[in-house]
């Protein structure tokens, strides 16, 4: 993830984000009529290709399009077995459908630097966002890791059950010493301050972020009223 | 065990620990929650799966971090991360956060070091991931009334109340508690067998 | 100014002890402290920094221990953050972040300073250290070297008067290290305290005010700046360092392609990711010789190890064994490679089993004959994870011999190695020699190729540039 892209794309705050994800939520849970759900889905994907997540707004509209005709098309006129295992499934995508572009935004455009400083702007305690955030940065290093191990593996030509052994014992052991390394490097730099923490980074909502989040209350109060 | 600080406060050290042992433990939960998007029968069974594997990365976290608020960490982030990218309704992070209060009860009160303690601890915790499925069970009205309009059969109708049946309400319920004592069990393995030899715990 | 008084320490596990330290560091001075690996040099940094006794659990500390008037054992860590800086030896470790400018402001961060402040600090960094490259990136995406000079820049925007440094150059190559002694340099030109805990210090001589040469906890002697200079090499082997001079390295090249005995790569080409890495790569290893593989960091080692190993398929080109074409699978089952980071090749619980995997219907005799070959004899019931760094490489290749692979790489073995072990892994694998294996080493060490190589292949006529 990386700083790039102010070039004719949408930025949004990264609290708006947020929130619009909690917004996305409500509707999910009150909305009843289609219409409503279609034309909510089709703002929210319309404001992520603003932002720049043209290719996954593809993707993603033709995976809401397809729930759709299952429900309504297939489901209904094909084998049952087809309709019983999925339709459950399918019901629920369509149902968090909302969240999962939100979702696709948060991950393909705001770097996990400014989610950080959104949460700390919201007072929420250095506890939760030192591990959230070590949680996040370890992902890749994670991938790294296994990778080697993997690589090892097949050098040692390890097969079946024994894969899974083979492969949790170091991680774990990596990720015992990693601990102990980064909070080394961590507390020599002062991570167990006090003090509030401060941030290069200015963060001020923008003309974008209200009528964004106004659009979105607006749907929510439409979705509980008359669904 | 080793030597554990006196201090009871999360330091520095222990939140990284914590965030390290957090995203091994997302990472695995995650791979079967892709599972479960290929049956809703797996999908409902899928907590208890988790529980089967994921019990290694707490096991080690509680091991390390003998403190109050370890648990409830890892289940909190795991559910936000979820929250997040949009996957999971606000019912996961209502069902993490409860269910690790009461895992972090339990822990304190058997002290932080016993392995009985840190099993019931960790079942409590797996359960926390039933609030994925949950909301077929909230919204069966819903989504019954729903598929009706749409003109779907009468016996389909039935054959999809019979999968989100109260009785399948039970087995959501249930699989994590048979999954996490064999994951409490098989992380006990692993610790007996390597991570007390290799001097890590 | 540093003061250290009367210091013992012992840790709680076995790990090594500091007696009767007594030492004072003046404002400005850039000072060495150096010996054999486990001699304590890097428990005495830790003195500095307050890793002890803040972080280290349990352990017995006497004495005092005074930073800049600052008792350390009483003064919190993130109050001696504000003055002492901390590098150390593992850039894949260090860092807190995923992009490069929240890492270099992380300690601002933490301290509270205001945002203004921050981006001043900030950017005096970046034109103090000139590392505008490395701005704007995803730390995922750098190399070895670029991470410890972030991490270093990182520590430099706390503004500290001390700088502590670990072993900072283990894991770097020439390039690396030289980027390393111009951010010293400039430290130093600001007056500031250098502390740096090393073996390997051919790149500092010139800078080193005082070196104090520690051995089994206690300071042996203190040698002034230009006594150190004035070291002969008998001197400085029996104290167990590096060479102090810049290595160099005089091997003969490597043989063309097309050996019909051993191991034969001819026109080689692999991409990574889909940017190709290098191209038209060719040489020859005969059985019983030992060949060295240098380049810079970004030439392609690592993929093209990775090739040879059957880890990748090469884009083109042929890798033949004995005039015999291998496809990658085949490949796979012929070599081994002893990685960089030996804790991720070994799996077993105990040395024994470990063995027994390696190869299951081996009979018990032939594993002891290794066992023994490689001083493991002794440790076999001992867990893998817990032997010593060498112990567990020789355990690797240990695995490897039992699983009759042809071809051995080594992927940087003497990283953060002192002399003696340098030595020790350098005998190791001439001793191999007498297995009739391809033996490949991929490394930046010349003092290591120097003496364990009989010919040399240099990456950089193949490699493509891709930055």
């Amino acid at each position: 993830m990386n700083g790039a892209g102010k070039k004719h794309t949408l930025r949004f705050d990264p609290r708006t984000e947020l929130l619009l994800l909690v917004l996305a939520n409500i509707v999910a849970f009150t909305q009843h009529s289609v219409w409503v759900e279609i034309t909510w889905v089709i703002f929210l994907l319309l404001l992520i290709v603003a932002c720049g997540c043209q290719k996954s707004a593809g993707k993603l509209a033709i995976a809401f399009g397809i729930c759709l005709a299952l429900q309504y098309y297939v489901f209904p006129n094909g084998p049952e077995i087809l309709a019983s295992s999925f339709t459950i499934i399918v019901s629920y995508a369509r149902k968090i459908f909302p969240c999962l572009i939100v979702g696709t935004m948060v991950l393909q455009k705001t770097p996990v630097r400014e989610l950080m400083v959104a949460l700390r702007k919201w007072h929420i305690p250095q506890g939760l966002i030192i591990p959230l955030s070590v949680t996040v940065r370890y992902f890749p290093a994670l991938k790294e890791e296994t990778g080697y191990i993997r690589d090892a593996m097949k050098l040692r030509n390890i097969h079946g059950v024994q894969k899974i052994e083979c492969l949790l014992v170091p991680t774990m052991i990596s990720a015992t010493t990693t601990a102990e390394e980064l909070s080394a490097a961590a507390v020599t730099r002062g991570i167990e301050n006090p003090a509030p923490k401060t941030s290069m980074i200015e963060m001020k909502f923008g003309v974008q972020d209200f009528l964004c989040l106004a659009v979105g209350v607006v749907f929510c109060i439409i979705s509980i009223t008359v669904g | 065990m080793s030597e554990v600080s006196t201090d009871k406060k999360l330091k520095g050290k222990d939140l990284i620990t914590i965030g390290i042992f957090s995203a091994i433990y997302f990472v695995i939960n995650f791979a079967f929650m892709l599972l479960g998007g290929i049956h809703p029968v797996l999908w409902m069974l899928m907590p208890g799966f988790i529980a089967v594997f994921a019990g290694i990365p707490f096991m080690l976290m509680v091991a390390k971090v003998q403190k109050l608020g370890a648990v409830f960490l890892m289940g909190l982030i795991t559910a936000l991360i979820y929250f997040a990218t949009g996957q999971f309704t606000l019912v996961i992070l209502i069902s993490m956060a409860s269910t690790c209060i009461l895992a972090e009860v339990v822990r304190a009160v058997t002290k932080y070091n016993s392995f009985k303690g840190n099993s019931i601890a960790y079942v409590i915790f797996s359960m926390g991931m039933v609030g994925s499925p949950l909301p077929i069970w909230l919204f069966k009205a819903d989504f019954l009334a729903q598929i009706t309009e749409q003109g779907m059969p009468a016996d389909y109708v039935a054959a999809v109340e019979a999968l989100s049946s109260n009785a399948m309400l039970i087995v959501l319920f249930v699989a994590p508690i048979i999954g996490g004592i064999i994951g409490a069990f098989i992380a006990r393995g692993l610790f007996k067998k390597h991570f007390v030899k290799a001097g890590i715990v | 100014m540093i003061q250290i008084q009367d210091v013992s320490f012992e840790y709680e596990k076995e790990q090594g002890t500091l007696s009767h330290i007594d030492l004072n560091i003046y404002q400005g001075e850039c000072v060495v402290l150096t010996g054999e690996s486990g001699c304590g040099k890097t428990t005495v940094t830790k003195l500095i920094n307050g890793l002890i006794p803040h972080f280290v659990e349990g352990g017995t500390l006497s004495g005092r221990a005074i930073v800049n008037g600052m008792e350390v054992p009483k003064t919190e860590m993130y109050r001696l953050a504000e003055q002492v800086g901390s590098v150390f030896q593992n850039p894949k470790s260090q860092f807190f972040n995923i992009d490069s400018d929240s890492e270099i402001t992380f300690g601002l961060e933490n301290a509270g300073v205001e945002p203004k402040k921050i981006k001043e600090r900030y950017e005096a960094t970046v034109s103090a250290l000139k590392i505008q490259s490395l701005l704007g990136r995803n730390i995922f995406s750098m190399s070895g070297g670029e991470k410890q000079s972030l991490a270093f820049a990182s520590v430099y925007a706390m503004n500290p008067s001390v700088f502590v440094l670990d072993e900072p150059t283990a894991n770097l190559d020439a390039d690396a290290i030289d980027t390393l002694r111009q951010q010293i340099i400039q430290i130093k030109k600001e007056g500031r305290t250098v502390v740096i805990a090393e073996h390997r210090l051919y790149f500092l001589m010139d800078l080193i005010d005082r070196a104090i040469f520690i051995q089994k906890g206690k300071i042996v002697q203190i040698f002034s700046g230009n006594e150190f200079r004035s070291l002969s090499d008998e001197q400085r082997i029996r104290m167990g360092l590096r060479g102090l001079v810049h290595p160099v390295m005089e091997l003969p090249p490597a043989d063309l392609p097309g050996a019909q005995e051993g191991l034969s790569v001819e026109n080689l080409s692999c991409a990574f990711d889909k940017q190709p890495v290098f191209s038209g790569l060719g040489f020859s290893a005969k059985r019983g010789e030992v060949l060295g593989i240098v380049g810079h960091n970004g030439a392609g080692k690592t993929t093209m190890t990775r090739c040879l190993c059957g880890l990748l398929k090469e884009v083109n080109g042929t890798v033949r064994l004995d005039g015999q074409t291998l496809k990658a699978k085949q490949r796979n089952k012929a070599s081994f490679c002893v990685m960089q980071d030996v804790n991720h090749q070994l799996f077993s619980d105990s040395v024994w089993n470990e063995c027994e995997l390696a190869q299951p219907d081996c009979p018990p005799e032939r594993i002891e004959e290794i066992l023994r070959s490689f001083y493991l004899l002794d440790f076999k019931d001992r867990h893998p994870m817990a032997l010593s760094g060498g112990q567990k490489q020789r355990l690797a290749v240990a695995t490897a011999i039992l699983s009759n692979k042809d071809v051995l790489v080594f992927d940087e073995p003497t990283s953060g190695l002192d002399y003696h072990r340098m030595l020790e892994v350098s005998n190791m694998i001439r001793k191999l020699n007498d297995e009739n294996k391809v033996i490949i080493i991929v490394s930046h060490d010349f003092e290591f190729l120097g003496r364990t190589c009989d010919k040399i292949f240099d990456m950089e006529g193949c490699s493509i540039e891709r930055r």
